[in-house]
């Protein structure tokens, strides 16, 4: 499809629009519209942004970064090489050197979700055109997937903003067909993996697509020298950990990812993401792949392999987060916003009222915006709940307890937790080191990054532990080791210390005090 | 008028005076230690333990001791780290006539002939330990003041030296509980009872029927208690229900943490993981960390010290010539490491000490009268102290020693420049694409 069609394309839904007032107008309220997508990704990124601390994936890569700037409080705590690349945790690491704290976490990779958002923008405008590009952003500004992750000090945003860097410049190069942007992609693309490594999964879409359309005539040579800038960029992944000698636990982690027990069960994304995506967005994204059908180009391979290629890998892999489809989000988002913008539905008659098409499209678009807005507010207002998946946001109560324990335990003091996650937070909140005891010795049995305490009773008993910390969000996932937990406390003379309680909502439609966190002084 | 005046007042001065002496005031610390703990761990010389320690007064590189020294220097045993050969670890014998073999009037070249007269391998007792083994220790050492010429009082074994800890003489010089008791010979508790000081002697797995009068029927090691808490070997004290509440078990040591009535002066006396050879060591270090980590934890930490000692040298090697005071002693180093928020960081403190230098310092601290000629000379421990320093936080020491996961500074350069370098690359790339692309354009327009 060359020009020609898309200048057709484009022309197709507002032709009828071109006329007195509304066409002069309409800049404006593109500008506008432009201008309140970009407030509302702004505002669903940044309000509260802070009000709940992290959760254990933000504390780890935060800690790392506070390690790389050589922070003296987590460098013991938090090695740089645990399991993935550096990029974010690189950038991050430069602003706690220039004195930055939690927040600033959290506002890096909100920015980066907004820089998403824009890219969504020129990306759905160099496809369909304006209205679409702008359509799109607002779907992800305002979508809960999105905003929940990009709010959060996670590597999904980040790898996300380049996978979607990626592909607007592939859409740049096949619009264009200029070799220079398949380089530049290429060198976004490596990139994307130095974000997180699985990004790598993009290049199978790109494979994909490009071996769907052949419309986009491709040199070899040119798709070479493309993966050459990936490859020289993305080295910098292996190359650093081969300097700092931290190889083996790199490559422990990638195996025991791909044959490890599921950590959920298989219907999980089916079950979550179009929930978190909006299930209108998702509706009309698939609805616009019928409706306009006819239309279908490169450009629907394109989105379309982007998706499907993560998804299916994903689907695929024992291992599932809720995080991990987020790259996903943009193509869906731009097959909305494509449908919202270019559908033109037939006028609609209620009684003796003639709606016209132009009216039932603005009014789908509004409501599939509100339906994604509503949610995302909902999702971002800061609520108490014993109930927490990974990735979904923070962890309420988890820095509570680590300035608690910052405060008011003595440095060096070691602590036991029902599993990695809240050892995460009492180490990166607390700075103390903390074991989860469900993190079995056998290495075969565990992600590498995790260190286990081996005996945790004769690390008790000789007074190696002194605390012992239990929570009702690991409770919830594995009450074993919970209870287990509990034993100790028993067993050891544990004397509650700290606890967070929070009023929860009972079935009698009363409400109950419920503990959280606890923090148990312990000895033999 | 004035005689009903003068006749209040001298009732009023009478109550005044009367008041004053129902409420006896105790003795008010003249430093900022108002809870001082002294730990008596056992059979370790200075050398066993620390003769590796980078910095203190440890093994000679050149020594090697002679296996009889009567017939010269050669054949002889260099020192060893133990587990490194066949000898393993044993209980070497530690009584006062073997110090006094192994001290050879002096010459010190006794260590192994000593033992092979009492038919043990006496090569042992030229092994060490190092970091490895007492991790705990050493970072103990690393972060507060580790004494090197710290002797035990007297050439003797446990009863004697722990006799010294508490009263600063020999008492009639037996190195056993004598069948009478200790009779009427004065202690630091007589001090600190007269001058309202409160204490307490802890003692782990306490029983409170044991002591020098029933001593006989309890068979083995429980009768160690008598030996380790010389109290129970006083008449005095033993018969007086007021005094007794004053020994109590170990476990009384956590809850006066917890609740904040820790006396000022704390005697403890352990009973398992007392690390007398061949126990395990790694207990005894789970045991003082234990108690040090939970002083650490409490309200008393700003205000204490805790002093950890050895009561004899075990039958090992120390290099060092044990001064003489008396007949008695000194006897051989043992180790010696002082932990509290004054204590000077990572110190090695070489004034020479012995068990009555922990009597001074208690005696110096709280005014009190010294017991006898040897603490009133002694040097206090209090060297180890800086009062001038603001009180360090508590920080509980590591058990574990060696090189940590520390990322190297140059690891973290390369991390940089290599990521940055990375980000910089694609921009690069897309610039350049852009100028390409601006090039071409102006050349096509100007074909054009």
């Amino acid at each position: 499809m060359g020009e020609a069609a898309l200048e057709s394309l484009r022309a197709l839904p507002v032709h009828r629009w071109r006329t007195g007032v509304l066409v002069r107008a309409l800049p404006y309220i593109g500008y506008g519209g432009a201008a309140g997508g970009f407030a509302l990704a702004v505002f669903f990124r940044f309000w509260h942004l802070n009000a709940v601390g992290y959760n254990s994936d933000e504390a780890v890569y935060a800690g790392q970064a506070r390690a790389l700037a050589h922070d003296p409080q987590v460098v013991q705590l938090f090695p740089v090489f645990r399991a993935h690349p550096l990029l974010f945790q690189t950038i991050l690491s430069i602003g706690y050197r220039l004195g930055g704290g939690d927040l600033m976490g959290r506002s890096l990779a909100a920015a980066f979700g907004i820089g998403t958002v824009i890219l969504v923008y020129l990306t759905g405008r160099l496809l369909y055109g304006r209205r679409a590009g702008l359509v799109a952003a607002l779907v992800i500004a305002l979508m809960p997937y999105d905003v929940l992750v990009s709010r959060q000090v996670l590597l999904d945003g980040p790898a996300t903003f380049f996978a979607t860097a990626s592909l607007y410049l592939v859409a740049r190069y096949a619009t264009s067909l200029q070799r220079p942007w398949l380089y530049a992609a290429g060198g976004a693309m490596g990139l994307t993996i130095l974000a997180k490594e699985t990004s790598i999964l993009a290049i199978g879409a790109l494979f994909v697509f490009f071996a769907l359309s052949p419309e986009v005539k491709t040199r070899t040579r040119d798709l070479g020298l493309a993966a050459l800038a990936m490859f020289a960029v993305a080295l910098a992944y292996p190359l650093s950990i081969h300097i700092a000698g931290g190889g083996h636990r790199g490559q422990n982690y990638l195996l025991w990812q791909l044959f490890r027990r599921p950590n959920h069960e298989w219907s999980f994304y089916p079950a979550t993401v179009p929930l978190v995506m909006g299930p209108l967005v998702v509706g009309c994204a698939l609805l616009g792949l019928i409706l306009l059908r006819r239309q279908m180009s490169w450009r629907e391979t394109l989105l379309l392999s982007w998706i499907l290629v993560p998804a299916v890998f994903f689907q695929l892999l024992p291992v599932k987060g809720f995080q991990y489809l987020l790259p996903a989000a943009p193509p869906v988002a731009l097959l909305a916003g494509r449908m919202l913008a270019l559908w033109r539905p037939p006028p609609l008659t209620l009684r003796a009222l003639r709606v016209p098409g132009a009216v039932v499209s603005a009014a789908l678009c509004v409501l599939v915006l509100t339906s994604v807005g509503l949610e995302s507010w909902r999702r971002i207002s800061p609520k108490e709940s014993g109930v927490f998946i990974a990735g979904s946001g923070g962890l309420p109560g988890g820095r509570q307890t680590g300035l608690w324990v910052r405060n008011n335990t003595p440095l060096g003091s070691e602590f036991l937790a029902i599993g990695p996650s809240m050892a995460n937070l009492i180490s990166f909140y607390g700075y103390r080191k903390a074991y989860g005891i469900s993190v079995g010795p056998n290495p075969l049995r565990r992600n590498p990054a995790y260190e286990p305490i081996g005996n945790a009773d004769l690390a008790l008993r000789r007074n190696e532990v002194q605390y012992i910390v239990w929570d009702a969000y690991s409770y919830a996932r594995s009450p074993f080791f919970g209870d287990k937990l509990l034993e100790k406390v028993r067993k050891y003379n544990g004397v509650l210390k700290f606890s967070v309680t929070v009023r929860l909502p009972t079935k009698d439609g009363l409400s109950a005090s419920r503990s959280l966190i606890r923090v148990y002084k312990v000895r033999s | 008028m004035r005689r009903t005046a003068v006749i209040a007042c001298i009732a009023g001065l009478g109550l005044a005076l009367a008041l004053g002496a129902g409420s006896a005031r105790a003795a008010a610390p003249r430093t900022p230690i108002h809870h001082f703990i002294t730990l008596m761990q056992e059979n370790h010389t200075f050398d066993n333990y620390f003769g590796n320690y980078p910095g203190a007064d440890g093994i000679p590189s050149d020594i090697c001791m002679p296996v009889n020294p009567h017939r010269g220097s050669k054949p002889c045993v260099k020192p060893f780290h133990i587990g490194t050969n066949s000898v393993s670890p044993r209980d070497l014998d530690h009584s006062a006539a073997t110090a006094r073999l192994q001290y050879d009037g002096g010459r010190m070249d006794g260590f192994i002939s000593a033992l092979t007269r009492r038919n043990q391998d006496g090569r042992l007792a030229m092994g060490y330990r190092n970091g490895d083994d007492l991790p705990f220790y050493w970072n103990l050492a690393d972060q507060y003041v580790l004494y090197d010429r710290f002797f035990s009082s007297a050439f003797a074994g446990s009863y004697l030296n722990h006799v010294y800890w508490v009263s600063g003489s020999p008492a009639a010089g037996f190195d056993r509980v004598p069948p009478g008791g200790l009779g009427n010979l004065p202690t630091i508790f007589d001090r600190l009872q007269k001058a309202h000081v409160t204490w307490k002697f802890y003692v782990q797995n306490y029983d409170p029927d044991l002591n020098y009068r029933t001593v006989d029927r309890f068979p083995g090691n429980r009768a160690s208690q008598v030996i380790w808490v010389p109290i129970l070997n006083f008449a005095r004290y033993v018969d007086d229900p007021a005094i007794m509440r004053h020994v109590v078990p170990l476990s009384e040591y956590y809850k006066d943490l917890d609740n904040g009535t820790l006396p000022e002066v704390s005697y403890i006396a352990p009973s398992g993981p007392s690390e007398h050879p061949p126990s395990n060591l790694a207990s005894g270090q789970a045991f003082v960390r234990g108690l040090i980590n939970s002083l650490m934890d409490s309200s008393a930490w700003r205000s204490s010290a805790f002093l950890l000692a050895y009561d004899d040298w075990g039958g090992w090697y120390d290099h060092v010539t044990p001064p003489r005071v008396d007949n008695f002693g000194y006897g051989f180093r043992v180790p010696a490491i002082l932990v509290s928020p004054y204590a000077r960081e990572g110190f090695i403190d070489s004034t020479t000490l012995d068990f009555t230098s922990i009597l001074r310092f208690i005696e110096q601290n709280w005014g009190l009268r010294p017991l006898t000629r040897r603490d009133a000379t002694a040097n206090s421990i209090g060297s180890g102290f800086d009062f001038a320093a603001a009180p360090r936080p508590a920080s509980f020491v590591s058990a574990h020693r060696g090189p940590l996961e520390e990322e190297a500074s140059v690891v973290r350069s390369r991390v940089y420049t290599l990521y940055l370098g990375a980000l910089g690359l694609p921009v690069l790339i897309v610039l350049s694409a852009a100028v390409a692309l601006m090039r071409r354009r102006k050349r096509s327009e100007a074909a054009s």
